[in-house]
């Protein structure tokens, strides 16, 4: 009589224990929060592989969420849950600030060669304003023509960072780049043909 | 006796022989590696952007299994249990290696088509450039160009850093900057092609040389496309002299500044010699006349130049400012003892006829010839 007395108490409160085994909804929920905001600061394209791993690891934490809730409430064991979710929301965060480092450090890349190409069309420019004025300008017009693309283009460049795409900043600053060398070094070749002369204006 | 021995001994051969095999690991290390390596190959072939969802589902599924392989890493199991894990795992790999041989199949195609692709518009770019400038027609394009040389810088850019795909973006966007700077050329220059045009200019000369013929005097025709100024005497030619042109030479003169050297039937209102001229002698002629001055106001009512824009004058068949200079602002230049020679030979009055081309086989129409075969190529 004594011993039923304590078993069955006993045994409810451990049904009870076990039973209301929930899944732990704050942790998954934080793990979640970490994808999204890995996702929102560009990890896919910035830390692609570890973004894929990571949603890897919410597919995992999904797919044991799924099987535990499947289970008979006794049997129910989360445990395992907790710790993806944890392991998943370290990991996320981890990506998100590798994602972010990576993009901070892409921008910077792409604005010091913006600032090189900048750099370049200015010098470019100045040497034109070196030119000759009068006939001998003349040397110089299609050369002068280039100079002026070269100064629209660095517009794109700013297109692209506007727009994220700092490879394609890259890209671009460094096209200008050797482009308005080259121009530069035939602007000087045609400057040292027509020499310093100084020509009359003429209409024409 | 000997009966409970020999049952003794086969028992404990039996339990070590199960212990034995029993003991393999849940998972072969070396298919753990083989899968690690198959990962390592699909991050330096760039999965994750050129195969994301294969890479994506690859990564999920490889997390998820190592997840379970870890779990199972204390576990026994018979040799005669199955094992899910292990064959899941052995999916994988099958299914990553054949992603591995695809993104390499495929990265070898978009290199060579990369290649073929950069190689093929850098080379017609050149074509195009010598063209341009064996005619002077650098100026008719404007900043084309320079766009051009940028796109193909940017796709060589893209190539050498493995990134095929866009490389080969690149390259089209340059292609289509390229057929649009050979479609401006034509646009521009497409009347040395026109046999109507050509034939109007034939007239103008033959004009200019009949009056000579006509009045026992000296004449002088200027063919812009072979950079070329003949001097007619008594309606027969004497002497031809290479000359040079404005800086945008090839085209018609439309206002003052745009380096176009004009086409008309002028005279020659003025010599200059030795003092009276910046170059070495000139002989001045009556541009703009009252046909150019009709064709700018037109223009300007059209508004096809600006209002502000003027006519332009002093355009001059002169001799070298100095031995280095090229191109003129929209004058005839010759060289020094050839202008020494032409100078000698004409006087007040002399008439000039100015055209782009006498003949259809003309320098600019058989380039914009070559430049169309060029394209038909691609």
């Amino acid at each position: 009589m004594q011993l039923r007395q304590i078993t069955v108490p006993l045994s409810l409160a451990i049904l009870v224990a076990v039973g209301c085994a929930k899944p732990p909804s704050e942790q998954i929920d934080a793990a979640e929060k970490a994808l999204k905001e890995a996702q929102q600061s560009g990890a896919a394209t910035y830390s692609a592989e570890e973004y894929a791993k990571l949603e890897g690891s919410l597919t995992a934490l999904r797919k044991e969420v799924t099987e535990q809730d499947g289970k008979l409430a006794l049997f129910r064991d989360y445990g395992k849950v907790e710790q993806l979710a944890a392991s998943a929301k370290t990991e996320g965060e981890r990506v998100r600030t590798d994602a972010v480092k990576k993009k901070d450090e892409a921008k910077a890349a792409a604005l010091q060669a913006q600032q090189v190409a900048q750099e370049a069309v200015n010098s470019t420019l100045a040497l034109v304003g070196k030119a000759p004025v009068g006939k001998d300008r003349a040397a110089l017009e299609a050369i002068k023509m280039d100079v002026e693309t070269l100064k629209t283009s660095l517009g794109q460049i700013q297109t692209s960072i506007d727009k994220e795409d700092y490879p394609a900043a890259q890209s671009q600053s460094k096209a200008i780049h050797e482009k308005s060398q080259a121009v530069s070094a035939e602007i000087q070749g045609a400057l040292a043909k027509v020499g310093k002369r100084k020509s009359s204006g003429a209409k024409r | 006796m000997v009966t409970t021995l020999t049952i003794r001994t086969w028992l404990a051969g039996g339990i070590s022989i199960l212990l034995l095999t029993g003991c393999v690991p849940a998972v072969p290390p070396d298919l753990i590696a083989a899968i690690e390596a198959i990962d390592q190959d699909l991050v330096a072939l760039r999965a994750p952007e050129a195969a994301p969802e294969d890479y994506t589902r690859f990564a999920k599924q490889w997390v998820s299994l190592k997840s379970r392989v870890q779990t199972d890493d204390d576990l026994i199991r018979w040799p005669w249990e199955s094992n899910d894990l292990e064959h899941e795992l052995r999916q994988l790999h099958g299914e990553g290696w054949n992603t591995v041989s695809r993104l390499n199949r495929l990265q070898t195609t978009q290199r060579q088509q990369a290649e073929s692709a950069l190689s093929r518009l850098e080379a017609r770019f050149l074509s195009i450039n010598s063209h341009v400038e064996s005619i002077e027609g650098r100026m008719a394009l404007g900043g084309k160009p320079v766009h051009t040389d940028l796109l193909l810088k940017q796709a060589r850019l893209f190539f050498d850093q493995k990134d095929y795909a866009r490389a080969i973006h690149t390259a089209e966007q340059a292609g289509h900057a390229l057929a649009a700077q050979t479609a401006v050329l034509t646009q521009e220059l497409g009347r040395y092609a026109d046999h109507q045009q050509v034939t109007s200019w034939q007239a103008i000369a033959k004009q200019t040389v009949d009056w000579s013929r006509a009045h026992q005097s000296t004449a002088i025709v200027v063919s812009k496309a072979e950079r070329e100024l003949t001097l007619y005497k008594h309606g027969r030619k004497v002497l031809s002299y290479p000359v040079r042109l404005g800086f945008n030479g090839i085209k018609a003169k439309r206002y003052q500044g745009d380096g176009a050297t004009p086409e008309g039937r002028y005279r020659v209102t003025d010599l200059r010699g030795a003092g009276q001229t910046q170059f070495y002698r000139a002989l001045v002629l009556d541009y703009p006349n009252a046909e150019d001055r009709w064709r700018f106001r037109v223009a300007q009512k059209l508004g096809t130049i600006a209002s502000t824009s003027r006519i332009g004058g002093q355009i001059e068949i002169h001799g070298r400012e100095n031995e280095l200079m090229a191109q003129t602002l929209g004058c005839i230049m010759l060289d020094n003892a050839d202008m020494a020679s032409l100078f000698a030979q004409v006087s007040t009055g002399t008439p000039v006829a100015i055209v782009g081309a006498l003949t259809r086989e003309n320098a600019v129409a058989l380039a914009l010839a070559q430049l169309g075969d060029h394209h038909t190529d691609m």
